[in-house]
């Protein structure tokens, strides 16, 4: 008997422990693996850095930069474009977009009424400015120190590229984080 | 085996019922071991893809994130790749570089003796001392690796809800560490 078994194993391989190892592995993995797919987005030095200033960035244009600044406030959004701020109409003090009711998520997730940035108003803004000076690519972003990590990252995706339909439209993708307005 | 052969050999008589005979035995046999001899090879060809498939696909990710209630990233539309670089995690409660602790976050704040200069300075020293070692282990491998290049890009993996001074802050103490450009990890919706 035992002679017949070791002749026939060649064809029965004992596959139970690699059969548990795999069938352990596989779900440690699947659970490993990140269901979300990471993305970065590129930002330079603010300003407050050495380093921005011992090495100004080559592609910076001589004459007259636009030096498009987007700034976060509590009360909306203001935009610089060669140190003179766009006016709000209805409001000459103000920022240049107010915030506007609309709803947010809070600390829970949950959707709860709230002031929030007017998006749609700065890319159009962000968009006329684009048309008006095609080559420019430089943006630079600031707000004031309370402002949340999550309304920049969302003022940079607006600012990033519009999508018109199917077409994509590229706006301002090099961000330069400013040191925050005191 | 041997049995068998002798048996086809000699072919007696009553072969074909010897035959039958062996066939029913074997049947009997096998149903009785059926356990044990479930055919797995496709089984076995499915897992070890899977497997393979799984180990590359974690082996290839350079940032390695794990979203939890300490550490919430933000979404964003944009669609370039992580980059294998050194990064600093800033979530709800510490600063993390590399996997390595550096100091403690309260109120989206780092206590003021943590910093040079007190409250208001934007330097943070513990977080310094980290990313100045982590430039240093750089330029180490590059001497001995030509392939390794230091190009002063860190990546960031900070909180949604994390004030932009505290931002401002992790930047400027790169920026002393020789960082000159950041890659800010978010969760990607597009596609």
């Amino acid at each position: 008997m035992g002679k017949r078994r070791s002749q026939g194993s060649g064809q029965d391989l004992d596959m139970t422990a690699a059969m548990n190892l795999i069938l352990i592995l596989i779900p440690l993995l699947l659970t490993s693996m990140e269901s979300v797919k990471i993305a970065v987005v590129n930002v330079a030095t603010p300003q407050i850095g050495p380093s921005s200033e011992a090495n100004p960035p080559a592609d910076r244009p001589d004459d007259k930069p636009l030096k498009l600044t987007v700034a976060l406030t509590d009360r909306g959004i203001t935009v610089f474009v060669r140190d003179q701020v766009i006016e709000n109409k209805d409001d000459p003090l103000g920022p240049t977009i107010l915030k506007i009711d609309g709803q947010e998520e809070d600390a829970e997730g949950k959707m709860v009424d709230a002031k929030v940035y007017d998006i749609d108003k700065l890319v159009e803004i962000i968009s006329d400015l684009k048309d008006a000076n095609p080559a420019e690519e430089n943006i630079i972003i600031t707000a004031e120190p309370n402002t949340k990590y999550k309304y920049i990252m969302k003022i940079m995706d607006a600012t990033r590229e519009k999508k018109d339909g199917e077409k994509k439209k590229t706006l301002f993708p090099n961000v330069v984080l400013s040191a925050g307005i005191a | 085996m041997a049995e068998e052969n002798k048996t086809y050999e000699y072919l007696p008589e009553n072969y074909e019922e010897e035959i039958l005979k062996s066939r029913k035995k074997s049947k009997t046999g096998r149903e009785s071991a059926g356990g044990q001899k479930l055919n797995i090879n496709s089984l076995m060809d499915i897992l070890t893809i899977m497997l393979v498939f799984l180990l590359k696909s974690y082996a290839t990710d350079p940032v390695n994130i794990t979203p939890g209630p300490d550490l919430d990233i933000p979404k964003s539309t944009s669609l370039l790749q992580p980059a294998a670089t050194v990064t600093v995690t800033v979530a709800k409660s510490s600063i993390v570089v590399d996997n390595e602790p550096v100091t403690v976050v309260k109120d989206g704040k780092v206590e003021a003796s943590q910093k040079r200069g007190g409250e208001d300075a934007y330097f943070i020293i513990p977080l310094n001392k980290a990313l100045v070692e982590a430039v240093e282990k750089k330029r180490r491998l590059e001497a001995i690796n030509p392939t390794v290049k230091f190009d002063g890009v860190a990546t960031i993996v900070m909180d949604k809800e994390t004030p932009y001074r505290l931002l401002t802050e992790v930047m400027y103490t790169a920026g002393q560490a020789e960082f000159s450009n950041f890659k800010f990890a978010t969760i990607s919706t597009a596609g």
